[in-house]
């Protein structure tokens, strides 16, 4: 029998005796001491409790730094995500609207972000008075100062220890082309949010046309498996760099 | 029911004090005195191990976490662990002594929650809200370390989510300390009581035999004087380079499983501060996570650890693809309330709360 705790704990005649009155003393000294500590609670709407930096709010979205490549999008667990058009100064982009109804607060999108965009953020009190006020859009995202701490990186740590600074983060994982099945369509290029894709002429065809094979640009590249999923073929596969 | 038999079927639950989640106890009493009990789940079932097969591994971490709200650390740490090992891969000891700290913190504070409830089956309220108290302060350090109170999202496939935060190994040990201390209000106001006595003592008997043979596990076992713990007989993340004792119990009883708990919160802190210890021998340059494959090799892999409640364990089949070909839970409660019938048989009706709140129960992970 190993139950440690009840060595230290008062046997005997002594235990006995007190039966009741050690429960009773035992909360009247806690009833004069809440009585005249300060309050344990806080008065909540007016004041707030601290958060740490890596608390899990709602997701956010640095807009400028984006690139609405869908890895958020893939990713959720609860497909909460979605990538829309959005306006920047009158350019068309592709931007991801959260709809947080359905979201639980994983993190996953920032997790995953491969450009860092998605960040988690501080903010709790999502209450709305109708579903369609919980759909954020790209700009509702926004959040006024993102810290580094909010970012999640997938290989990386948080913000743990200052002194070991911030470690940059790889994208190791690699696309791969299978030439043998490439058609040379070109949706890989139109697809690549990043342009890191390109067509280039390997050969001519019997009929004297030029045979054009998609190029990765490994410096651009965020892996972000679009062209992947976009081939018609399967032709470009990852390579997974371990 | 015979016509002459003076016996009546009661059904307990779902909607009932008594039961800590939707199921329903249906006992025959002949007038006071319980004859037998049959255990009705089934209430919660959502599907859980259907859905994980069509998300990749990664996104079934969150969803791991929602199994049990008290224990949701260890059930993502189970599903983490099954996927390494189909996968072999060995983690960093960093990220195992994150995992041995956060995991125990999980069972301190599911240990509180039962004590909680367990004041209230019992009416004391008092010990209720004290234990809370000193449950908050853990999950405060759930988020710190993981961002979340109950829904961790900590444990992942290669490591753990992050490292820890600056400060917080003093203030862990700071809680740790002060947790020390404060449970001893809260063991006078059980063990010093003769009325929680009178309702625990010599009541819920089950036998050491009974209890190996019925598969019971965690507490419920130890408190039936079974001498084993998955933490020291069956080692993960380096418990076996920690000192420390498992709990074991031989009173049989209700009080018996109280015991273990509570010396379970005890040696808990023990290991917390041994690990934290630990953690601060080892560079802070070490990863704590590394990278794994998207795709797990084909094969069938199990793992298994000791939850608050007993023994979680999960199942693997996969097909090597990125998503489980089949991922199978066992609960440790499913099995411990399925045995509820040899707990009640032959104790008062009014005597079943105690009993049953005993094995802490969670419905979340039983009917999945």
């Amino acid at each position: 029998m190993v139950i440690k705790y009840l060595d230290k704990f008062p046997k005997g005649r002594n235990a006995r005796t007190l039966w009741v009155l050690k429960p009773m003393w035992v909360t009247l000294k806690k009833m004069f001491k809440t009585t005249f500590h300060r309050p344990v609670t806080i008065m909540y709407p007016y004041e707030k409790e601290w958060l740490p930096d890596n608390y899990r709010g709602r997701p956010g979205l640095i807009y400028e730094r984006c690139v609405g490549c869908g890895v958020c999008m893939r990713m959720c667990p609860t497909k909460c995500i979605e990538i829309v058009d959005s306006d920047d100064n009158g350019k068309k982009v592709q931007r991801p609207q959260v709809n947080l109804g359905r979201c639980m607060m994983c993190g996953y999108c920032a997790e995953y972000c491969p450009v860092n965009a998605m960040i988690v953020t501080p903010d709790y009190e999502l209450a709305a008075f109708t579903r369609e006020e919980l759909i954020y859009g790209p700009r509702k995202l926004a959040w006024p100062n993102p810290t580094p701490g909010m970012e999640v990186h997938l290989e990386e740590h948080l913000l743990s220890d200052p002194e070991r600074g911030p470690v940059a983060y790889h994208i190791t994982d690699r696309p791969e082309l299978n030439a043998g099945k490439c058609i040379g369509c070109t949706k890989c290029v139109k697809v690549c949010p990043t342009d890191a894709v390109e067509m280039q002429t390997v050969g001519e065809n019997d009929k004297g046309k030029p045979i054009k094979v998609p190029k990765f640009d490994v410096s651009r590249c965020i892996c972000c498996e679009n062209c992947v999923i976009e081939c018609p073929k399967g032709a470009i596969t990852i390579k997974e760099v371990l | 029911m015979m016509p002459d038999d003076r016996t009546m079927w009661i059904t307990m639950g779902p909607q009932h004090p008594f039961s800590h989640g939707l199921w329903t106890l249906k006992i025959r009493a002949d007038g006071e005195i319980v004859k037998d009990a049959e255990p009705v789940i089934g209430y919660l079932h959502r599907g859980w191990e259907k859905e994980c097969e069509n998300r990749t591994y990664p996104l079934i971490i969150p969803m791991a976490d929602r199994l049990c709200y008290s224990a949701s650390m260890t059930w993502s740490h189970v599903y983490c662990k099954v996927v390494e090992e189909a996968m072999g891969i060995e983690l960093s000891d960093r990220a195992k002594y994150l995992r041995v700290v956060a995991d125990e913190m999980c069972r301190i504070q599911s240990h509180l929650m039962w004590l909680a409830a367990m004041g209230t089956d019992l009416g004391n309220l008092t010990v209720f809200l004290w234990a809370l108290r000193e449950r908050e302060l853990f999950l405060d350090l759930n988020v710190k370390l993981c961002g979340q109170r109950l829904t961790t999202n900590y444990p992942r496939i290669g490591g753990v989510r992050n490292d820890m935060p600056f400060y917080f190994e003093r203030d862990c040990l700071r809680v740790v300390n002060r947790f020390e201390k404060m449970i001893w209000e809260l063991v006078a106001m059980m063990d010093e009581s003769s009325i929680f006595l009178s309702r625990m003592q010599g009541t819920g008997i089950i036998s050491r035999k009974d209890a190996a043979n019925y598969g019971l596990t965690g507490p419920t076992m130890r408190g039936s004087g079974v001498d084993f713990d998955i933490r020291r007989d069956d080692p993960y993340i380096n418990y076996d380079l920690l000192d420390w004792d498992v709990a074991v119990c031989k009173d049989c009883d209700s009080y018996g499983r109280y015991k273990v708990r509570m010396e379970e919160m005890f040696q808990s802190c023990d290991i917390i501060r041994q690990a934290m210890a630990k953690l601060e021998s080892i560079p802070k340059t070490e990863p704590t996570r590394i990278k794994v494959p998207r795709r797990v090799p084909e094969g069938t892999h199990f793992a298994r650890l000791e939850d608050p409640r007993g023994e979680s364990l999960m199942y693997l089949v996969s097909d090597g693809t990125d998503k489980p070909y089949r991922l199978k839970v066992r609960s440790p409660i499913f099995v411990n309330v399925s045995a509820s019938k040899h707990f009640v048989n032959g104790v008062r009706i009014a005597d079943i709360p105690a009993i049953m709140g005993t094995l802490d129960m969670c419905l979340g992970e039983t009917d999945r």
